[in-house]
């Protein structure tokens, strides 16, 4: 493309004072490949002092078909170095083709391959700039719907709360349960292969009890939860983005955040923990399943676990937990309001909630583990 | 005072492109102003704007002899529900019956108990002819259903002015000139003032009072719908002739031109 954009943009067009003319017909723009070839060894042998010249008279009315053959021979012959010129088209149509390649090199132009490594830094940081703003404004506005709203006298909406505690909670039980077994039995299993050769089998409770409740609970119910409903959230608010509601709320002075944003966070800092410990309790199950099965005796297991475990591993899957539940919920968010572009911005949305939401609780869980680590 | 809305020298850029440049506004009570233009001529982003969904470079909305854009949060929205707005998809609450979408609004800002403000909507779905389909979800009705629901949810509140963007688009002639007769109804039974955002040529003869002309952003015309449909700029006369306005080759857009050479 850049090639037929410089055919008709920067070439200059004479007219008909060419050194070298060489008279086009309409046949000689064939599309074939040896048609093709002819036309290059054809125009290469008109070359004469690093210059060809085409007279175009006699197609004075080219076809589309033609034009691009045109412009794929000279791209060629350039290629080598050579420069054309171009006569005897009427003016009115040199004149569209330059408006028309003109329109098409500034179109190019915003996604040119040539521009410098610097311009392309700035263009990132100012692109950054623009989205930390936006996250700025947005965590702002977010901030005043969740604890400004209900202390200037406008309440959190329970119904909504509920309505959305009812979806993220009790309809995401049961895939919280059956991973949490699964990664219980999984984890145990791996442990007891390694602590059965020191003679150590009944400390699989130790691992699996402080590991689940500590890191494995809190984090495998955040990938769920945004799994399953980090994507429902910016799903449902990119649609009603596409689909004017949002804008419809602002008109009737409705505030989206108040009435869509805040329900979801507060819902889901509500029920995350409510499925953490959820998620605990079976993935210890699945552990003690395992140790019974490897005989180390249901009340020795169960003994050790409570041994093992402290309180303070509870609270901190908790308290990270509630955190996750922040980060999905606002990122999920972000990512709904912000969608543009129709259905394809909605899925691309869907996507970057899902992909943002796991980054973040997993940095997060991780930024948690290394304060308590140099706090303990 | 009879000015309702007034907006005075606004520019809109979206980047470096200008979408408004210096347009002025104006609209009395009891008056239907139809806000004309070509696709893409900015008239929608114009009617966007005069409801407060993004505020202008430059220049005021005054709603009701208020700076919209200047206002605290509270005044600002006590002069929003003053007007009612349907857009052109409607933008009923997908999730909502049809009759929930009109109590909405009733409850949260006039603090009805919901079960009045149901029947304060099915009044206003009687209005429209829309009482049997309360209970329906927006998806169950068809697209002139939806802007009838739309309208009754605009008129919830009992607006003092109504925004119409596109409100024939997609219907089907018959819809589109019942649609007509009920901007005109509610004109006469409310006296409200009502903007009207078309390019259909059918709705404009038959509602507007006053029209302004969009094109490429600038106003071109306004004033009485006979004394614009009378002026000599060619690209009013082309727009009411339903012909286009014949540009010099190197203003045509780029697929005209690879046309031009197709044959």
């Amino acid at each position: 493309m850049a090639g037929y954009r410089d055919t008709f943009v920067n070439r200059p067009v004479t007219g008909g004072d060419s050194p070298l003319p060489l008279r086009l017909a309409r046949g000689d723009l064939d599309p074939s490949e040896a048609g093709f070839a002819q036309l290059k060894k054809r125009i290469l042998a008109s070359t004469k002092n690093g210059a060809f010249a085409l007279d175009l008279s006699a197609i004075a009315e080219p076809s589309m078909l033609e034009l691009a053959v045109l412009a794929r021979a000279i791209d060629e012959a350039e290629a080598r170095g050579v420069t054309a010129r171009l006569a005897g088209w009427p003016p009115g149509l040199v004149h569209a083709m330059q408006n028309a390649t003109s329109a098409l090199l500034s179109e190019e132009a915003a996604s040119s391959p040539d521009e410098s490594v610097l311009e392309r830094v700035g263009d990132t940081a100012l692109r950054a700039a623009a989205d930390w703003e936006g996250w700025g404004k947005y965590l702002y506005d977010a901030f005043n719907a969740i604890a400004v709203d209900p202390i200037v006298g406008r309440p959190w909406k329970w119904d909504a709360i509920t309505e959305q505690m009812y979806l993220i909670g009790v309809r995401g039980t049961a895939i919280v349960v059956f991973i949490s077994l699964l990664v219980g039995i999984v984890l145990a299993l791996n442990g007891a292969e390694q602590l059965r050769q020191f003679g150590a089998a009944i400390f699989i409770a130790n691992l699996v009890s402080v590991s689940v409740a500590r890191e494995m609970g809190p984090l495998i119910t955040a990938v769920i939860i945004a799994g399953r409903s980090g994507s429902a959230i910016a799903a449902e608010l990119g649609t009603m983005v596409v689909s004017e509601e949002i804008d419809a709320m602002r008109t009737m002075a409705l505030e989206p955040n108040r009435y869509l944003l805040a329900p979801r966070v507060i819902a889901l800092v509500f029920v995350t923990p409510c499925l953490t410990v959820v998620s605990d309790l079976i993935a210890i199950f699945g552990g003690y399943m395992v140790g019974v099965s490897m005989g180390l005796g249901a009340s020795n297991y169960l003994r050790q676990t409570a041994r093992a475990l402290l309180i303070g591993d509870i609270i901190t899957g908790l308290v990270k937990s509630v955190i996750f539940a922040a980060l999905i919920g606002l990122i999920s968010c972000y990512e709904g309001m912000r969608v543009s572009g129709g259905a394809e911005g909605v899925g691309a949305a869907t996507t970057n909630a899902v992909v943002a939401s796991i980054i973040s609780c997993i940095a997060a869980d991780a930024v948690f583990t290394l304060i308590f680590y140099f706090t303990n | 005072m009879n000015e309702l809305i007034k907006v005075e020298q606004m520019v809109v850029r979206y980047g470096e492109h200008t979408v408004l440049d210096g347009v002025d506004v104006s609209l009395e009570r009891g008056e239907i102003l139809a806000i004309l233009g070509g696709s893409g001529s900015g008239k929608s982003t114009l009617l966007r704007h005069m409801v407060g969904l993004r505020a202008p470079e430059a220049g005021r909305v005054m709603l009701f002899g208020r700076d919209l854009y200047a206002l605290e949060e509270e005044e600002r929205e006590d002069t929003l529900k003053r007007i009612g707005m349907l857009f052109q998809s409607a933008a009923l609450f997908n999730s909502l019956t049809l009759e929930e979408n009109i109590a909405l609004p009733l409850i949260e800002h006039r603090g009805f108990a919901p079960e009045v403000a149901a029947v304060i909507a099915r009044m206003k779905l009687a209005m429209v002819g829309l009482e049997n389909s309360a209970r329906l979800l927006p998806a169950e009705i068809s697209g002139g259903m939806k802007k009838r629901a739309g309208l009754a949810r605009a008129l919830a509140l009992d607006p003092e002015v109504l925004l119409f963007d596109e409100p024939s688009a997609g219907l089907d002639p018959v819809t589109a000139r019942a649609l007509d007769d009920l901007i005109l109804d509610l004109r006469a039974r409310l006296g409200v003032g009502i903007v009207v955002v078309t390019h259909e040529l059918g709705s404009i003869n038959a509602i507007a009072d006053q029209v302004i002309m969009v094109n490429h952003g600038k106003l071109i015309a306004e004033g009485p719908l006979a004394d614009v449909r009378a002026m000599d700029n060619p690209v009013v006369h082309a727009f009411f002739a339903r012909e286009a306005p014949h540009e010099s080759i190197g203003e045509r857009p780029i697929a005209d031109l690879l046309r031009l050479v197709e044959k």
